[in-house]
């Protein structure tokens, strides 16, 4: 299955829309994505998760990336991710270092 | 403008794949740029071929033989650029000769594993019937040393500070009572955290966790049909790597970063952790177990071989690493390094460690050079490192074992006395008098502390507490070998009927005993060391080596909390009150005196007057140290820690004279075994007599305070 990213960005923060799976053969266009983007000064940023379906070792890889890039003072915000993506993420313990939410409300 | 290292590039290309010579250390796979550095050590085989697959693939997509140029003396050593290292999973094929009678075992037709994997896939998920027919069962992977610490780092709790628990952890939370979320995994022993905080242990010993596959010599049960594992995994398939079966995220290959996790978590809660590790031997066997990754790579390296070119079998399954050769150390001192600097692990306790002090062929050496590199090393240098001083060859070093004023030692002989002391056996006080001082007998002498001495009653091998107040012999039937296996020496005493009993009389007496057990474990000089469970009355059913149990006979019991409340609730008690009392902890043999007081004085049922008589079956000490001097203390007005333990194992109470409390100062009575009614008073109870009863086989504990109430 494809990895399709939506990237918008606005003031207060920057939103990536990711559609598909993440695996080892997609990993690397979220990479590429998150590579693109200056995270040194962005902002918050939000992914929005709620049309992955899986998410590999090397897609949680990515997401550590972006938050080591990112200033300390911004925030890291996975949307919607199910229940299977947080509990791999929360057992290795990335939940230390991102916020997940359900929705952008609760933001 | 940045330019590219020129290292970062191929200088040649084989079958597709661009490579160019890679850098000999460190061994086993490591990231370079654009690259993987693959290096590997045979010192008897002429040629070597990289092996890689695709996740989980049966066959290899590439075989890249190393170029000659390629060996730097005995390693083989190449970077392969451009691969897709998160699905990688790579082996070696070394070309060598076959002479078993001289020692060399090579086969180019097996694939072998690195030993070196610091991630192995093959057995993800626990219990999972692998494929037998799989050419390459245990597969190497490439990790990521990328885990966010936020600057956690070891504890470095003093050794004489710790309360050690040692814990499976399958069994800890596999049993549906647990209600964790993930049984049996590092994440559901996460979930556990809080509990083992309010037990008070600072420390956790977990058995292997280093990755072993449970279908080793897996058997069926001939008469119960049941299967039978390697559960414990006292044997090591790799070194290095975590096992992925006791990993929620094992299917997804991310047991590096859940162990990681659970480290972390441990560290946050103030609890440190020890792995039992085992160097003593591989999963590999002998000459009938199959060919891995050493056996294939340089059998006569890493194994102690007969002349013969036959296993020594020292640690009685197999085969024996032969750990005093420097390549082998070297292993050993890398491994160690490695848990140590990436997963932050605060201390080691070795399997069988008296092997790591043989030669290769076999004989004990005075100076073992393994063991002193461990001692010394700058990396684990806040690492504890504790020994099980014995092996299976009959060495058996508790008091000797070299120890280059480092190793701590798992003390059998406070064991063996304890357990006799507490079922009344004649003849024990004067020895007890060493274990409850740390055993000065064993450690003074060569300059050694208590705390060298990892005090314990129970430990995974051998009865758990209630077994051991429960069962006068061994009951091993369901471990499939007639009850031949286990030890036959267990000092047990069962209170009168062998196994389960309704009597509220042998029940009572039961929970006693095992109260009593903790009271002395946790009020002696040395690290104590409690079991899994044992606060909560675990039984196995009276099998004392349940070590291929998978099932409630080896999983803790989570209603026992509820059954056990009592126990648990003295147990905590006792905990606490070791932690609050520093003339508990007094890490010297040197007989200093506190200022009121010697550091630790022996008294019978008259003060100062012990009964060291065979027939005696009573004795109390009383410890003392001066307290240092901080705000709280001086508002007490208390200098002086003082704690006095009265033991009576006879079968009839007696009145024992407590010694008078220094000037300023009256006792408190925090714990009575003997009490039907209440064996802990979590305030303390101000003794109103210059002495008290104690009953038959009971236990008092007192504190001497200078304000005369209770604790703060």
């Amino acid at each position: 299955m494809n990895l399709a990213i939506e990237s918008v960005s606005n003031d207060s923060y920057h939103l990536l829309v990711l559609e598909g799976d993440i695996d080892t053969k997609t990993a690397p266009e979220l990479f590429e994505a998150l590579n693109q983007l200056e995270l040194a000064s962005i902002g918050d940023l939000r992914i929005d998760m709620n049309s992955v379906g899986f998410m590999s070792s090397a897609g949680l890889r990515a997401l550590l990336f972006a938050k080591q890039k990112m200033s300390n003072l911004n925030r890291l915000i996975l949307i919607g991710a199910n229940n299977e993506i947080i509990e791999v993420i929360t057992k290795t313990g990335l939940s230390d270092a991102v916020m997940l939410v359900t929705s952008h409300d609760e933001i | 403008m940045q330019i590219d290292r020129i290292d970062s590039l191929p200088t040649e290309d084989i079958g597709g794949f661009r490579i160019r010579p890679g850098k000999p250390l460190p061994f086993g796979v490591s990231h370079v740029p654009n690259g993987l550095n693959f290096s590997v050590y045979t010192s008897s085989g002429v040629g070597c071929t990289l092996v890689l697959f695709n996740r989980g693939e049966e066959k290899p997509f590439a075989e890249l033989p190393f170029p000659d140029s390629y060996r730097i003396g005995d390693v083989f050593c190449m970077v392969v650029f451009g691969l897709n290292y998160e699905d990688l999973e790579y082996g070696f094929r070394i070309e060598g000769p076959f002479k078993p009678e001289s020692g060399h075992r090579h086969d180019p037709t097996k694939i072998l594993m690195d030993p070196y994997a610091r991630l192995i896939s093959g057995r993800d998920v626990w219990g999972e019937m692998p494929d037998w027919q799989n050419s390459y069962p245990y597969r190497a992977r490439v990790s990521f040393d990328d885990f966010d610490w936020e600057g956690e780092r070891p504890l470095e709790i003093p050794p004489e500070d710790l309360i050690i628990y040692e814990a499976h952890v399958r069994s800890f939370t596999q049993s549906s009572t647990s209600g964790v979320k993930h049984p049996g995994t590092y994440a559901g022993l996460v979930e556990k955290i809080p509990y083992l905080q309010n037990l008070g242990i600072n420390a956790i010993e977990l058995m292997p966790i280093y990755e072993f596959d449970e279908f080793e010599n897996t058997r069926i049960h001939p008469e119960t049909s049941e299967r039978l594992y390697n559960y414990w995994g006292y044997s090591t398939v790799g070194f290095f790597a975590p096992k992925a079966s006791f990993a929620a995220t094992g299917r997804y290959g991310m047991q590096v970063d859940e162990f990681k996790q659970l480290v972390k978590s441990f560290h946050k809660a103030g609890i440190e952790v020890i792995l039992d590790v085992v160097f003593n031997h591989t999963a590999e066997g002998n000459e009938q177990g199959p060919t891995l990754s050493f056996k294939g790579l340089d059998n006569k390296t890493y194994y102690m071989l007969t002349p013969e070119g036959y296993y020594f079998n020292f640690s009685g399954t197999g085969n024996t690493l032969n750990c005093n050769n420097p390549v082998v150390r070297a292993l050993v001192l890398d491994c160690l390094r490695y848990w140590a600097a990436e997963y932050h692990i605060d201390g080691f306790r070795f399997d069988l460690a008296s092997i790591l002090g043989r030669d290769p062929w076999g004989a004990p050496l005075s100076n073992p050079p393994l063991l002193e590199s461990l001692a010394f090393d700058p990396i684990l240098s806040s690492c504890k490192l504790i020994a099980e001083a014995w092996d299976a060859g009959g060495l058996y070093q508790v008091g000797t074992f070299p120890a280059f004023g480092r190793w701590g030692e798992w003390n059998g002989k406070y064991r063996d006395c304890l357990r006799r002391y507490l079922k009344g056996d004649s003849g024990m006080v004067g020895e007890l008098a060493q274990r409850v001082q740390g055993s000065p007998d064993l450690y003074q002498a060569n300059g050694r502390s208590p705390a060298t001495s990892i005090n314990f009653i129970t430990c995974h091998d051998g009865f758990t507490l209630a077994d051991l107040v429960s069962f006068n012999d061994k009951h091993n039937e369901a471990n499939g070998e007639g009850n031949r296996d286990g030890g036959n020496d267990n000092y047990s005493w069962n209170c009168g009927v062998e196994g389960w009993s309704e009597d509220p009389e042998i029940q009572r007496l039961r929970q006693r005993q095992s109260i009593n057990a903790l009271a002395m474990l946790l009020t002696c000089r040395g690290t104590p060391m409690l079991l899994m469970g044992d606060e909560i009355g675990r039984s196995q059913l009276g099998n004392n080596n349940a070590y291929c149990i998978d099932s409630a006979v080896s999983w803790l019991d989570w209603t026992l909390l509820k059954t056990n409340v009592n126990l648990h609730h003295v147990t905590a008690g006792l905990v606490h009150f070791r932690h609050q009392h520093p003339a508990l902890r007094v890490n010297s043999f040197d007989g200093q005196s506190s200022s009121l007081l010697p550091s630790c004085s022996f008294h019978g049922t008259k003060p100062w007057t012990p009964d060291w008589s065979s027939e005696s079956r009573q004795l109390a000490w009383m410890m003392s140290v001066d307290i240092k001097q901080t705000k709280a203390s001086e508002q007490k007005g208390e200098e002086v820690d003082i704690i006095y333990v009265a033991t009576n194992m006879a079968h009839y109470a007696s009145w024992f004279e407590i010694p008078e409390a220094p000037k300023g100062y009256s006792w408190i009575l925090y714990f009575n075994t003997g009490d039907q009614k209440e064996q802990y008073y979590q305030k303390g109870v101000l003794l109103a007599d210059s002495g008290l009863l104690v009953g038959e086989r009971s236990i008092v504990i007192l504190c001497a305070s200078a304000t005369g109430t209770g604790l703060p």
